[in-house]
């Protein structure tokens, strides 16, 4: 067709104009992190990597992992019981409260996630419980158990119940069934959604700022340093942090590979 | 008694949980906002003070900046995601996937970092856009750092991915012979987009569009990172009434004032939407 | 034949995939208010070719000419042209009367005069002006068809495009609808170009079929021409259950290689020989002796499948013919040399 080559040039600038527009910002973190002075000074006189020793024999660094990690551990364990019952109730079973059931469930994804944030701290602080990590893993769950039932819902609509009968008909015990068939054609649907809430949870801020209180997780501390006391370490810890979540996604990356050599 | 389907055993934990977390809270602050000013405790002394002077107060602009603020950045995301969302349906395989997987990833590195990101790219002076313009070409730029163009952009920046991925599942679902049928009809390509396309994708354009529009109204991260004091968004000035000014009622008012706002745009949609048919995909 | 240009033709048209060639040099003239048919197994090109037509594809090389206009550049959405997809693609996000309207109001016309217009498509293509309203996901089978034809008739074509709109259609319903198709073109006189995969259907509709293979036109022709003097054995067994017998030259002249009997006055190197032309009849001119290897009723014939040599043959006989072969019989069957269709390939 005439114009249609011209048409793909258009067509790949604009894909690569969005790419490098959602990178920049995230490159930028990672050359702001190797200087060595307290004030940005872009380009660098000094390329270093002093910021990262100071973040590595900084406990902070730690605690502020420690923290995120605990958070988003008990948000991944939530999520995936509850998730997977909640698919089962979504996806798997025709039930009378089925269709409101499906309505209500998606309330929590489409509301404003600090306001949300907001008034559990105001619950909270009403019934005189002190914020801190716990509370903060409850907001992450209200928001991120929802989005988790639906990863794996997505799932079990491709299954076919009459596998589970077949099953019965071929002798197998109720349990059997759950650990031969339905367990096998979930599973891939629970390892996406508990990556996905460990991601959701470990990167979230606005549902962390007014829920966590004296225990601060990764991204709070980045927000309230970017505005004030600002340092190297700032953009540092970032890159650590990022990189730590991309290391535990391969960890799990890898646990299931050596899952599924094992079911073998 | 009556035996139940197991369906509703399993969505059990799920409905006790909701209940206990999401719907619970909102009722409480539901009771907080009808309570006198500045009272830290809940009692039957209901009245509506609380939002008489939230319009009075001057807590009008804070609200009105997040509905522009989302408005604007909905139909900002949506016209950057529209396009996108085509090319890679239309050009779908190895390298569409790789550069799906490329804007999905941002999702995952924390809003945080990437507004921190962009804020040191812009920072006048040493940022890094600053910084290379003036060490490469010797030209000196001023920032829109801490202007609300700015938070704008930042807005626009973070919310992208959640306009394009489920615009994305909008777009397939137009089935490439109804686009074909209607240019063989006579349609052109604005007509195509109008009559074919738009309504077909309309149920991934909604949820797109609702869930950009509903995180940015209580967006402040990138107010605050990137906006400096150039603009106060509703939910900096619900966390100032909390946590400052200690008048929880007040803030309760204002936090229910946003949900309002949320209500009336999530439950006719939601009732209108078929999620089922959108995910069963 | 009048020296009028032809309604639709096609010169040299081709349509390349990469390696593959789609739609080979094909270039034939369609006539004014022709129904014409374009026969072919899937894979043949049928559907790329319909497609240059429609101008849903451009065309590698060749020309493409609507009445004497050359409209191989135009594309789909200014041909005066309308097709019924295959998927019949309906908007399914309108109502009956909405996608019957749809090309009236991407011309502009005005909505009083759409309306009058679809709710007489509606009567022509048999649906009651209730369903105007309708949505179309609430139209059984038939009448979504009937919705497509009357939205391709909307555009009023010069030419209208069918792409095997029949085929995912149950028996019954398939065949109240060729009758109804056919019946269309004559009240309407306008051009019909017709894909589908099966002759039989071709056969019912046509006024002129063309059998494709691999991108090429193997036959073009009448129906009747189509079927009583095929030209190879490719549109021979397109017409479903035929005999071929192949032809081998000896010292003691031409005979048929797998029945071992002599082959008077071959006219080719294969013989295409009906079911009904095989009767169990030892006066008949050429005969050999068969054993039946299966029998199976149907209906208003009896089909008999026999071995004969080397050769699988098959042979229908008219129910009530008297002829009472059982299984594993061998008889003597024979038939009329005049009764055979001589292929060269």
């Amino acid at each position: 067709m005439i114009g249609g080559r011209a048409r793909n040039w258009v067509k790949v600038i604009w894909v690569c104009t969005i790419l490098t527009a959602l990178y920049l910002p995230i490159l930028s973190v990672l050359l702001a992190s190797l200087a060595n002075t307290r004030y940005m000074r872009f380009p660098h006189k000094v390329w270093s990597l002093d910021a990262y020793r100071g973040a590595a024999a900084d406990y902070t660094t730690v605690t502020l992992h420690v923290i995120s990690l605990q958070i988003a551990v008990w948000v991944v364990l939530l999520s995936v019981v509850l998730g997977t019952l909640g698919a089962m109730a979504y996806a798997r079973y025709d039930w009378r409260g089925r269709t409101l059931f499906q309505k209500m469930l998606v309330l929590p994804i489409f509301f404003p996630q600090p306001v949300l944030g907001l008034a559990l701290l105001l619950s909270m602080s009403a019934l005189g419980i002190a914020p801190s990590w716990k509370t903060a893993v409850v907001a992450h769950a209200v928001w991120i158990v929802p989005i988790v039932t639906l990863v794996i819902s997505i799932r079990l609509f491709g299954y076919d119940v009459a596998q589970e009968e077949a099953a019965f008909d071929l002798g197998a015990s109720r349990w059997q069934v759950a650990r031969e068939v339905t367990f096998p054609a979930l599973w891939p649907g629970i390892f996406s959604g508990a990556l996905f809430a460990f991601l959701l949870s470990w990167s979230n801020l606005p549902l962390s700022i007014y829920t966590s209180g004296a225990d601060t997780p990764l991204p709070l501390w980045l927000f309230s340093r970017t505005a004030t006391n600002y340092s190297p370490l700032v953009p540092a810890i970032a890159v650590i942090g990022t990189f730590v979540s991309g290391l535990v996604v391969l960890a799990l990356l890898l646990l299931r590979r050596v899952l599924s050599r094992a079911a073998n | 008694m009556m035996r139940r389907n197991p369906g509703f055993w399993f969505a059990l934990p799920l409905i006790a949980a909701m209940l206990l977390f999401f719907a619970a809270p909102l009722v409480i602050v539901v009771w907080f906002s009808l309570m006198p000013p500045r009272s830290f405790d809940l009692t039957t002394d209901f009245g509506l003070q609380n939002y008489q002077s939230a319009f009075a107060d001057g807590y009008g602009p804070p609200l009105m900046w997040s509905l522009i603020g989302a408005t604007l950045t909905t139909a900002i995301t949506a016209a950057l995601a529209w396009p996108t969302a085509k090319i890679l349906h239309r050009h779908a395989g190895r390298w569409a996937s790789i550069v799906t997987a490329l804007i999905a990833l941002p999702i995952f590195i924390s809003e945080s970092v990437r507004l921190f990101g962009l804020s040191v790219f812009l920072m006048p002076g040493g940022g890094i856009l600053a910084g290379t313009l003036k060490a490469l070409f010797d030209v000196q730029i001023g920032t829109i750092l801490n202007t609300r163009f700015a938070a704008l952009l930042g807005m626009v920046y973070i919310h992208f991915p959640f306009m394009l991925f489920p615009m994305l599942l909008g777009v397939g679902m137009i089935p490439a012979d109804r686009i074909e049928a209607a240019q063989d009809l006579g349609a052109g390509r604005w007509a195509i987009l109008r009559e074919v396309e738009l309504p077909l994708a309309a149920p991934g354009l909604l949820v797109g569009g609702l869930l950009t529009f509903v995180l940015c109204l209580g967006a402040n991260a990138e107010a605050a990172i990137l906006g400096g004091r150039a603009v106060t968004v509703i939910t900096a000035a619900i966390e100032q009434r909390f946590n400052y000014a200690q008048d929880w009622p007040m803030g309760a008012a204002l936090t229910v004032l946003v949900i309002l706002v949320t209500a009336a745009l999530v439950f006719p949609a939601v009732r209108r939407i078929d999620l089922n048919r959108i995910i069963r995909r | 034949m009048t020296k009028s240009p032809a309604a639709l033709s096609l010169t040299g048209l081709t349509k390349r995939f990469g390696a593959m060639t789609a739609v080979d040099d094909i270039s034939i003239d369609i006539r004014e208010g022709e129904f014409f048919t374009i026969v072919g197994p899937s894979g043949s090109g049928k559907s790329t070719l319909v497609r240059l037509l429609a101008g849903l594809e451009a065309p590698t090389s060749g020309r493409l000419h609507l009445r004497g206009l050359d409209i191989t550049a135009m594309p789909a959405n200014r041909r005066p042209t309308a097709m019924v997809f295959q998927s019949l693609a309906l908007f399914d996000h309108r109502s009956v009367g909405q996608n019957i309207e749809f090309a009236m109001k991407m011309k502009g016309v005005a909505p009083e005069a759409r309306r009058l217009r679809a709710l007489e498509l509606l009567r022509l293509v048999r649906l009651p002006e209730s369903y105007y309203a309708r949505p179309v996901t609430q139209c059984s089978g038939g009448e979504r068809q009937r919705v497509a034809l009357a939205r391709a008739l909307g555009s009023d074509p010069e030419i209208l495009f069918f792409d095997e709109p029949l085929s995912a259609i149950d028996y019954r319903l398939r065949k109240t609808l060729e009758v109804e198709l056919k019946e269309l073109h004559q009240r309407t006189g306008k051009t019909f170009i017709y894909i589908t995969h099966s002759l039989e259907e071709a056969m019912v509709l046509s006024d002129r079929i063309a059998i494709m293979r691999a991108g090429r036109f193997e036959q073009i022709g009448t129906p009747d021409e189509i079927y009583r003097h095929p030209t190879s054995r490719f549109v021979a067994s397109f017409m479903g259950e035929v005999n071929i017998l192949a032809v081998s030259q000896t010292p003691a002249g031409p005979v048929f290689a797998d029945l071992d009997c002599a082959a008077p006055e071959a006219a080719g190197a294969f013989a295409v020989l009906r079911p009904e032309s095989l009767r169990p009849d030892a006066s008949a001119p050429v005969t050999f002796a068969a054993t039946v290897t299966q029998k199976l009723m149907l209906g208003s014939r009896t089909q008999f499948h026999l071995r004969a040599g080397q050769a699988a043959l098959i042979a229908e006989i008219a129910a009530g013919s008297g002829a009472s072969l059982s299984l594993g019989e061998t008889a003597r069957f024979g038939f009329d040399p005049a009764d055979i269709a001589w292929v060269q390939a």
